[in-house]
């Protein structure tokens, strides 16, 4: 945030950025002309380059960035509107949270891949086995940050409302919930990505269509440049989906104190 | 002027309250026992006590938060029960919600009662005004200094028009400067809406400018009212220049010595 009010330091870093970037790029082009790294496993960034130029030049790759973002999507709004309503169920009830505490403990902790054959079977190749499959990675996070929000509702701030006049649908409403949401938004980095991850893996694992699918169908070709290009456009994806995440975040969080970390800066 | 009910009449009424907590190791800690305290309607009483001595609990059991183990709690007249609804709340504690802004946090009252939003608005910013925040409304508590965000609170508790108004400890947090001007303005509002008010501090000079009585807690466990003290001080007061009164020298010594006892049985007993 402060770093706004210095724009010289700001534009020297990007451009340190920019610098690295730069550099990274022309040591692989250079040695991968000069044969010091095998094309065929290695490619190179100007093929890559142009393979990325002739998908979006040719449209082919829309539909898989359409699918990818879609599974990404509601993988993301599921997973977080269940762990939410749990994480409230179990905040407010404490006989529930009881009798499933091993139960949410196991499931946590088994690796969730194991499940995606499964929900293939189950919901078969399209969009709806990617979904699942996103769900359970980011319900996950979603369900301890609400859970673990609401416990931690200041008993004053409670009591206050309370004294106020406050039915228990108020608390809900005007304490609850946001002081839940604070813990939300601040893992909702963690939740998209993960229900990125969730789309892309279970694409690669089996999916007709998706940027998982195109990274996995090169790769079937031993076709490197291919891989390399799926990986470009899903981290331009990425940083795409990230910036928007931010911006959600700061207008959602504006009421917030900068954190003492980036005053110190 | 109007008298939120008929002067002389009694606001509160604890008696032979106690009240006991359960303590990590599986013992019982008893804070309050024994507790019997009458607040007439419209009277400023301060509550003074050493530390622990279970000041916070003896509010907590007004306010309806705490149901007492024994004993009765009344509230003009009739058996309390639930949170007490003619009641409001100053906490020591920062309490503002953090998300909402000077001006919604002070409607918050309003809100609850189900009031139009616009009219909320409109008398939580005259509310804002008259703890002098005018143009402090769209603020976030975090952009508040300590001494606003107490007025934020006072304000958010006296929109809802409440008939007694509970303060624990609500300045102690703030500079010495902040804090005179912080009474004064509660003086102020307290003259011209004559709301009962039960006012715990451990600090006694706040306790005479402030009150028409000074109520002294013992130590604890177990604390309960030792002595009740009148102060007689002219009215209008302005809380500086009330120490400089012959009188207020005189009731501190007073009071002083039946408090340090307290105090000084409460440091040895500890924490």
């Amino acid at each position: 945030m402060r770093s706004g009010s210095v724009p010289e330091a700001r534009w020297g870093l990007r451009a340190t950025q920019a610098a690295v970037f730069v550099l990274l790029v022309a040591a692989w082009e250079v040695a991968s002309r000069l044969r010091w790294l095998d094309p065929f496993f290695f490619s190179r960034p100007s093929s890559v380059a142009e393979r990325v130029a002739r998908w979006f030049a040719s449209g082919e790759v829309y539909v898989h960035i359409y699918v990818t973002s879609l599974e990404t999507l509601l993988a993301f709004l599921v997973g977080s509107l269940l762990g939410v309503g749990v994480g409230f169920a179990f905040a407010l009830s404490p006989a529930l949270s009881r009798v499933f505490d091993p139960y949410v403990k196991v499931a946590n902790a088994m690796p969730r891949i194991v499940l995606a054959p499964i929900f293939t079977l189950w919901f078969g190749l399209g969009i709806l086995s990617k979904v699942a499959f996103g769900v359970t990675l980011v319900f996950f996070v979603v369900f301890f940050n609400t859970y673990q929000g609401v416990r931690e509702v200041d008993r004053n701030v409670l009591n206050n409302a309370r004294m106020l006049g406050a039915t228990d649908r108020d608390l809900l409403r005007h304490v609850l919930l946001p002081s839940a949401l604070v813990w939300i938004l601040s893992s909702l980095h963690t939740s998209v990505g993960l229900a990125l991850v969730g789309a892309v893996v279970g694409e690669y694992l089996g999916s007709a269509r998706g940027l998982g699918y195109l990274i996995h169908q090169a790769e079937a070709l031993f076709d490197t440049t291919g891989v390399f290009a799926g990986l470009v456009v899903l981290a331009g994806f990425v940083l795409v989906v990230d910036l928007l995440v931010s911006s959600v975040e700061r207008h959602l969080l504006r009421w917030k104190p900068p954190s003492h970390v980036e005053e110190a800066l | 002027m109007k008298l939120a009910s008929p002067p002389g009449t009694c606001a509160v009424r604890l008696q032979g309250c106690r009240r006991s907590f359960r303590t990590p190791d599986g013992g019982v800690y008893v804070a309050l026992d024994r507790v019997d305290l009458e607040v007439r309607a419209g009277e400023f009483v301060a509550l003074v006590g050493p530390t622990g001595c279970g000041k916070s609990t003896l509010l907590n059991l007004v306010a309806g938060l705490l149901p007492p183990d024994a004993g009765r709690v009344e509230v003009f007249g009739s058996p309390l029960e639930g949170i007490n609804r003619r009641a409001s709340y100053l906490f020591q504690q920062d309490v503002l919600l953090p998300w909402k802004t000077a001006e919604e946090n002070v409607m918050l009252g309003l809100v609850f009662r189900r009031v139009p939003r616009e009219e909320a608005r409109r008398q939580a910013r005259a509310w804002l005004e008259r703890v002098g925040l005018r143009g402090f409304e769209n603020r976030y508590p975090h952009q508040l200094s300590g001494g606003m965000r107490k007025r934020v609170a006072l304000a958010q508790n006296l929109i809802v028009d409440p008939e007694i108004l509970l303060m624990d400890e609500p300045f102690a947090a703030l500079d010495v400067q902040t804090r005179q001007l912080m009474e004064n303005d509660l003086l102020r509002i307290w003259q011209e809406e004559r709301k009962t008010v039960l006012f715990v501090t451990h600090d006694l000079e706040e306790a005479i400018a402030l009150s028409d009585r000074v109520v002294v807690l013992s130590a604890g466990p177990a604390a309960r009212p030792v002595g009740e003290f009148p102060v007689d001080l002219p009215r209008p007061r302005d809380v500086t220049e009330v120490r400089l009164d012959p009188a207020f020298g005189e009731l501190f010594r007073r009071i002083w010595d039946l408090l340090r006892g307290e105090v000084l049985r409460a440091f040895r007993l500890g924490p």
